[in-house]
């Protein structure tokens, strides 16, 4: 089962030279902790090529980082087991990113009815909706607005790759890309 | 009244609630503290509410939620004022503040 989401055109293999770590399998609480500390490495790690203490320097240090962050909390909440590889470069005066983590089925269908509802519509309206659907809701737990105002704020296209090598498999390999333009 | 932690500190001053360093809780659940906090000042009823964000370099996205329910507490209470005071060298702030406007055209959102 292979099935691409969003903005497919970003969905392709890393060139040499880009940077790769890779996150073990730990507690959530700790595993918490290293979306902050990796978060802040690329953004220091992406930032360092702009002139230290510029203005181009902190935006992108901290773009890099609110996405990075963004994904990977998203990545640390939902998949079932195993680790989290992240993968970074800078193409063409954009950052590229993709995180790639294992979910359950049943997330799969969850997640990819959540990415529908996200097609062909202004993500700045369906930020402020969701916001509101959120304040209305007592019982709303996630507030889902990571990839929103990464779309809507930052102007990061993204795209999703399903892939299970057979049907009988109980968790999908799922790799999210992102591209974030750079000042 | 005070939150404090290693990573962020949020202390009332009158009506004037300030935030100060890096806010990456897990979701709306962790962040229910803070949001009691809030509220406790909304129930004071103030004449105006300031959030001072200029220390906070750092929110994630269910943080950016936090802000957003709260404008919404406000919202309903007619008599409630709300200002925003945020940094132009935080650059979250530039991009994702403005979006409470939207939710609440009178908020005051001042830059500095």
């Amino acid at each position: 089962m292979r099935k691409q989401v969003g903005n497919t055109g970003i969905i392709s293999t890393f060139k040499a030279g880009s940077l790769r770590l890779t996150l073990f399998a730990v507690p959530l609480g700790l595993a918490w902790k290293h979306c902050g500390i990796t978060s802040d490495f690329l953004g220091d790690f992406y930032s360092a090529r702009a002139v230290r203490g510029s203005v181009d320097a902190n935006e992108i240090r901290h773009n890099v980082c609110y996405l990075v962050n963004e994904i990977l909390e998203n990545a640390v909440k939902f998949r079932t087991s195993g680790d989290i590889v992240i993968e970074t470069s800078l193409e063409n005066g954009n950052f590229r990113l993709c995180i790639a983590n294992t979910i359950s089925k049943e997330g799969v269908l969850r997640f990819q009815d959540v990415l529908s509802g996200l097609q062909g519509r202004d993500p700045s309206e369906l930020l402020i909706e969701r916001i509101e659907r959120n304040a209305a809701d007592p019982n709303s737990t996630g507030s889902g607005l990571g990839l929103l105002t990464l779309m809507s704020d930052y102007s990061v296209q993204l795209g999703w790759d399903f892939h299970a090598s057979s049907d009988e498999e109980s968790t999908v390999q799922l790799a999210t890309y992102a591209v974030l333009p750079l000042p | 009244m005070e939150i404090k932690t290693s990573e962020y500190r949020i202390w009332v001053e009158d009506a004037v609630i300030h935030y100060e360093g890096t806010m990456r809780l897990s979701g709306t659940e962790a962040y229910q503290p803070i949001m009691a906090m809030m509220n406790d000042v909304l129930e004071s009823q103030p004449e105006e509410i300031t959030l001072d964000l200029v220390g906070l370099e750092f929110l994630n996205s269910s943080g950016i939620n936090l802000l957003a329910r709260f404008t919404i507490e406000v919202r309903k209470q007619k008599s409630i004022a709300i200002a925003v005071k945020g940094s132009t060298r935080i650059p979250w702030q530039s991009k994702s503040l403005p979006n409470l406007r939207k939710l609440h055209p009178t908020l005051q959102l001042n830059f500095v």
